[in-house]
């Protein structure tokens, strides 16, 4: 029989390392009024399987945080609450507080960089919710393919073809918007390789090329 | 671009998201309760457990949490949309008989705890069975839920505290509620959906049945050593020990605890007085307090302005008792929140919710009891499970 009070201490050690980062999932996912549920939820969960949580715990917690998330809350009302939370967020990216902390853009480029990452939030907004939930896996939350792949429960080579083809709609939703861009540097944005409006087209060969 | 939008994207990331931001201890400690408080017996698990656990936070965040958050409970619409036929009925709670003056319930139950003596033990035991009551069904009808739930709290610091805890099934309000779930072929099973967050506006799927639950026992460390209950903070037996059994004193030390919201939920704003009426409520119901305190806190309560005597109730054990209520609007309608108090003796009985007027779209009639936690044994025990 394991000794309990280390489980504690492990458990309470996995929650400190990984609470803010399932909160600020589920914030990206359906908004600050359920993130609190959710991680409460994803943590009772946590310790009822403590035993099967692997290491690292974070794509599993996120994965349990998705399933928490897709089960209790209707889509429309995630994507709303969502939808309403990127609004803040452009908002105050707008007012020009927004961005980063620990990544200040570079001196005398400030103006055009708040510009930028207002235009990269706007688009998001755009973007489907599949594409939305990959890209912040992988640029918010910093997972490898592989860990994003196990929290959406796909292979590690679909992942990156999700990742490419998202990212892909992503830039267009930039390009799309060109009011955002009259602060970006002149000139055409556009990309030879994409082929008109055709998000759901499948980049061909990819999965070879960036298997690992 | 392409190459550098997920930098950008990074880079846009809002300072809040970020992982390195430090949680709220009160948000840690609850959060880390809650989730320990979760019964391991893995392969045994029941499907609803956690679930429930999201309207009706258990005994690891304490008792006083649980109670105060069976308010967020408030209501159940009925899963078969439709409001049914069912005509305003006296639910288990009952109408109240004659109005009541809450001062004097409030000042004879207090002079019954002044001569009081407190027990000894080891651990505060606390004994409480809680209902819910919903509506199912087209045409609607009521039935409701009895859990089972027993708390040990250890009075000094160090210890762990016990749980023990059994959903008894859901069965039928009334007898008439009773015909209308036998026309609808008596189901052992219902969906109802409940609010989870205070005054409605959000709600999640749960599943009821008319079979008995399996009783778990669980246990676990204090929070932090030394954190025994939830007050919209988490206080220590110190805290709760040192409280003053003068009544003013009583409740400028509450205050102090006040931070403008909800015990529940920092983003729900709340008076003073409601909130005053809360804690004051769970001093009264559940708190390892002396009876003196207990005294001080019903002549705190009965110092609110707000607070009205309804007159004799029966709570839904069954008990009759004298009510003192505060009302207060939601969303949903106007909710009655209800102290049953036995004045012979000066026990609270019962902590109750009660629909009064239903706004539109709710199908429960005005009156309904919604919820009841009601109180059968408060106690210094050395006994804990196992």
């Amino acid at each position: 029989m394991a000794d309990e009070a280390s489980e504690e201490e492990r458990f309470t050690a996995m929650y400190d390392a990984c609470r803010q980062r399932v909160w600020a999932y589920a914030v990206s996912r359906a908004g600050r009024q359920v993130a609190d549920e959710v991680v409460s939820e994803t943590f009772a969960v946590a310790w009822r399987r403590f035993r099967d949580v692997p290491d690292p715990a974070l794509p599993w917690l996120l994965g349990v945080a998705r399933n928490v998330l897709r089960e209790g809350y209707r889509a429309e009302a995630r994507r709303e609450a969502f939808a309403a939370e990127l609004r803040g967020w452009a908002e105050r990216a707008d007012a020009g507080r927004g961005g980063h902390p620990a990544h200040p853009g570079p001196a005398g480029d400030i103006a055009e960089d708040v510009a930028e990452r207002l235009a990269v939030l706007r688009a998001m907004a755009a973007l489907p919710e599949g594409d939305r939930e990959i890209l912040i896996l992988v640029a918010w939350q910093g997972l490898t393919p592989r860990e994003a792949a196990r929290v959406v429960g796909c292979s590690a080579a679909a992942l990156r073809v999700r990742l490419h083809r998202a990212r892909r709609r992503l830039v267009r939703a930039v390009e799309d918007r060109p009011a955002e861009r009259a602060a970006r540097s002149a000139g055409p944005a556009g990309h030879p390789a994409e082929h008109g409006a055709r998000p759901e087209m499948r980049p061909v060969g990819i999965i070879s090329e960036e298997r690992p | 671009m392409s190459d550098d939008v997920l930098r950008t994207l990074r880079e846009a990331r809002p300072g809040e998201l970020d992982p390195d931001v430090r949680v709220e201890e009160g948000v840690r400690a609850a959060e880390l309760a809650r989730a320990m408080a979760t019964p391991r017996n893995a392969a045994g698990a029941e499907r609803t457990a956690p679930r429930r656990r999201l309207v009706r936070p258990a005994w690891g965040i304490g008792l006083v949490g649980a109670a105060a958050a069976a308010a967020l409970v408030v209501a159940a619409l009925p899963s078969g949309g439709g409001g049914g036929a069912a005509g305003p009925r006296s639910q288990a709670g009952g109408e109240p008989e004659q109005p009541g003056d809450a001062r004097t319930v409030l000042l004879a139950a207090a002079e019954k705890l002044d001569g009081q003596t407190e027990g000894t033990g080891a651990y505060w035991h606390i004994a409480t069975r809680s209902y819910s009551f919903y509506r199912v069904g087209n045409p609607a009808y009521t039935v409701v839920t009895a859990d089972k739930d027993d708390g040990w709290t250890p009075g000094k610091p160090g210890g762990r505290s016990y749980g023990r805890q059994q959903s008894l099934g859901a069965k039928p309000a009334t007898p008439a509620d009773e015909k209308a779930w036998r026309r609808a072929g008596s189901p052992s099973e219902f969906e109802v959906k409940v609010s989870v967050t205070p005054g409605g506006g959000r709600y999640k799927s749960m599943k009821l049945r008319t079979a008995p639950g399996r009783q778990t026992v669980s246990s676990m460390p204090l929070v932090d050593g030394d954190k025994v209950f939830w007050l919209g903070r988490n206080v220590t037996m110190k805290d709760l020990r040192d409280l003053p059994a003068d009544p003013k004193r009583l409740k400028a030390t509450l205050m102090r605890w006040y931070g403008g919201h909800d015990t529940e939920a920092e983003s729900v704003p709340m008076s003073a007085d409601a909130w005053l009426y809360r804690v004051g409520g769970n001093v009264v119901t559940s708190l390892p307090v002396s009876p003196k305190v207990r005294a001080a806190a019903f002549r705190m309560l009965a110092g609110l302005k707000s607070v009205e005597g309804i007159g004799k109730v029966r709570d839904a054990a069954g008990r009759t008792g004298d009510a003192i209520a505060m009302d207060e609007k939601t969303p949903r309608g106007v909710l009655r929140h209800r102290l049953v108090i036995d004045r012979a003796n000066g026990n609270a009985l019962a902590d109750e919710n009660v629909l009064l007027k239903p706004s539109g779209g709710e199908s429960a009639p005005a009156g309904s009891l919604l919820n009841s936690t009601t109180v059968i044994t408060m106690e210094w025990t050395n006994t804990v499970p196992r």
